[in-house]
């Protein structure tokens, strides 16, 4: 018997078996919005950001014509920053919003920082959307994107200035983060209540590569589990997404307490598998070779992926506006077990 | 203490992540007579170097590798103010910045710290660059490097719009052209047309050098 779109889904995070891998574009950083679905359907950036029904119809719309098995918002990682005081450009038709500007100059001052308000307008934009989505597509998960707590923190303030802290000022450091991560859980819940099955973490800011093994298990993974907690305790699902080579911190991925890891192309998705093999793994079609590739690469590729693990099926990192739908169709088609 | 002990205590300072001692061993180097330049090369550059390596290996990660160039810093604000002529600092100059679209400069400041310390005067536009912005300030310095850098598969087409205006403006040939970052490899790089591939901070020194005709050791 086929299962529906969200039961599957929901099954992998439960761990139940399933009839076959599902496909999904979580949205957020990994968002699914492509040029030719902005086209088609009349929803384009940057409107698409500020409106709930162009939010909502561009996330559906590239289920419709591409497949995927999911709807998900927002398409950036600008709104939790500039709830919390970030300015923020809202990009153009092909490039993410991006923040431009940091409320913060030195990492002591976050007690100045406004909160996450569901009324705040951007916030109440992501929410509206997701409550339209729940209503339009009842079978179809829906996906509500965070950013992940470092990443926000490196939102609010340089950087640079923000990892000399974490090794400078400790204390402080993480004071800032469990006040970004009350914000974000704030939002997550905010996200279920709307009508969200399941909330993506990704943190580009938090990888690994860039804070290494003791900084990722000791600053990281505690506030990405405080969020997955949560998430739990409001009956969501939690999907954690990391970037980069993983090397590193093989070792220290087990610590999340999300049931799925989303997994980049810079690590073999076997290896990750073996090495954690209680979690489901979810990846990594090269976003270069979806771009750039032929739908018949894409779909090698894709059952690559699955023939080393994958539970989840999906782009290893966000996708690029100029994706053509060929081949995310082609990505679809190899979890469905279709021939071209 | 003797010159060699000097110059190690001021090269483990950086390595130490120790601003504080890199300041003080560059002041008391200077005090006992020591030529700026060698405190820079045998004692800041030195250590800088062993903590580039420690990031290779994966002993050091960003925020290490940035207190060590912190430390760096602080030894040079002592040291530079006594060296008579500049212009024999530099092994050449580089405009780097983030292509348009991107704010993720993490790696682009590895990148800046890295060729700092091995000898390059640097000139930052910072991240969200726009490509006339690059090509205005490559021809203003007269720059031999420029080095793109972008995380985002969405962004990486503008690498290539940078160099075509390079080409535009007939300054493509007075200039070699590095590109880094997540998503980049030396394929795409060879496919827009750019000279060479960092694949991360200390890479992309070793390309640098190359494309310049630099030698390694030149930099000791």
């Amino acid at each position: 018997m086929t299962n529906s779109e969200k039961t599957r889904l929901i099954n992998v995070l439960e761990g139940k078996p399933v009839d076959r891998v599902p496909v999904i574009c979580p949205g957020g950083m990994m968002n699914m919005a492509v040029r030719e679905v902005m086209t088609a359907t009349g929803r384009t950036w940057p409107r698409a950001h500020l409106d709930p029904k162009d939010m909502a119809m561009l996330s559906l719309g590239v289920k419709h014509l591409g497949g995927i098995e999911n709807v998900g918002v927002p398409f950036c990682m600008t709104v939790e920053a500039e709830a919390l005081g970030a300015g923020v450009f809202i990009g153009t038709e092909s490039t993410e919003p991006r923040v431009v500007e940091y409320p913060l100059k030195r990492v002591k001052e976050w007690e100045n920082l406004p909160s996450i308000t569901e009324d705040h307008y951007r916030v109440s934009i992501v929410l509206e959307a997701i409550r339209i989505l729940k209503e339009k597509c009842p079978e179809t998960p829906v996906i509500g994107n965070i950013t992940g707590p470092i990443s926000l923190a490196t939102s609010l303030i340089e950087p640079m200035d923000f990892y000399r802290a974490l090794r400078r000022k400790p204390d402080i450091a993480l004071r800032f983060l469990d006040f970004v991560t009350d914000n974000l859980i704030f939002f997550a819940r905010a996200m279920l209540k709307a009508g969200a099955d399941i909330i993506n973490i990704a943190d580009p800011s938090g990888t690994g590569e860039i804070l290494g093994p003791w900084a990722f298990s000791k600053v990281a993974v505690p506030y990405i589990n405080k969020i997955t907690d949560a998430v739990e305790a409001s009956s969501g699902y939690a999907m954690v997404h990391i970037c980069g080579r993983l090397g590193s911190v093989l070792g220290e991925l087990g610590k999340l307490k999300s049931p799925v890891i989303s997994i980049d192309a810079l690590t073999g998705l076997r290896k990750v598998k073996e090495s954690l093999p209680e979690k489901v793994i979810m990846g990594n079609v090269s976003t270069f070779l979806l771009e750039k590739g032929t739908p018949e690469k894409v779909a090698i590729a894709a059952a690559t992926s699955i023939k080393q693990g994958a539970g989840i099926l999906a782009p290893a990192c966000g996708i690029s506006p100029r994706t053509p739908l060929k081949n995310i169709r082609a990505m679809v088609r190899a979890a469905k077990g279709e021939r071209d | 203490m003797e010159t060699g002990k000097l110059l190690k205590a001021v090269a483990d300072s950086v390595l130490n992540m120790d601003e504080e001692g890199a300041a003080k061993y560059s002041k008391e180097a200077l005090d006992a007579g020591i030529d700026p330049m060698t405190i820079i090369n045998e004692g800041l550059i030195v250590g800088m170097n062993q903590a580039g390596k420690l990031f290779e290996e994966n002993q050091y990660f960003v925020p290490e590798l940035l207190l060590c160039s912190d430390a760096m810093y602080a030894g040079l604000n002592v040291v530079t103010p006594h060296i008579k002529k500049e212009e024999n600092l530099y092994l050449g100059s580089v405009v780097i910045g983030v292509v348009e679209g991107d704010t993720h400069d993490i790696g682009k400041n590895l990148v800046k710290v890295m060729l700092q310390a091995s000898g390059f005067r640097v000139y930052d536009l910072g991240r969200d660059v726009p490509a006339k912005a690059f090509v205005d300030k490559v021809r203003e310095v007269g720059a031999d490097l420029l080095c793109l850098s972008t995380l985002m598969t969405s962004t990486m087409d503008e690498m290539k719009k940078v160099i075509d205006l390079l080409e535009k403006e007939n300054i493509r040939e007075r200039v070699k052209v590095l590109v880094g970052g997540g998503p980049i490899s030396s394929s795409f790089a060879r496919s827009i047309g750019a000279d060479g591939y960092g694949e991360n901070a200390t890479g992309a020194v070793r390309v640098a050098k190359k494309l310049l005709g630099i030698m390694q050791a030149k930099s000791l």
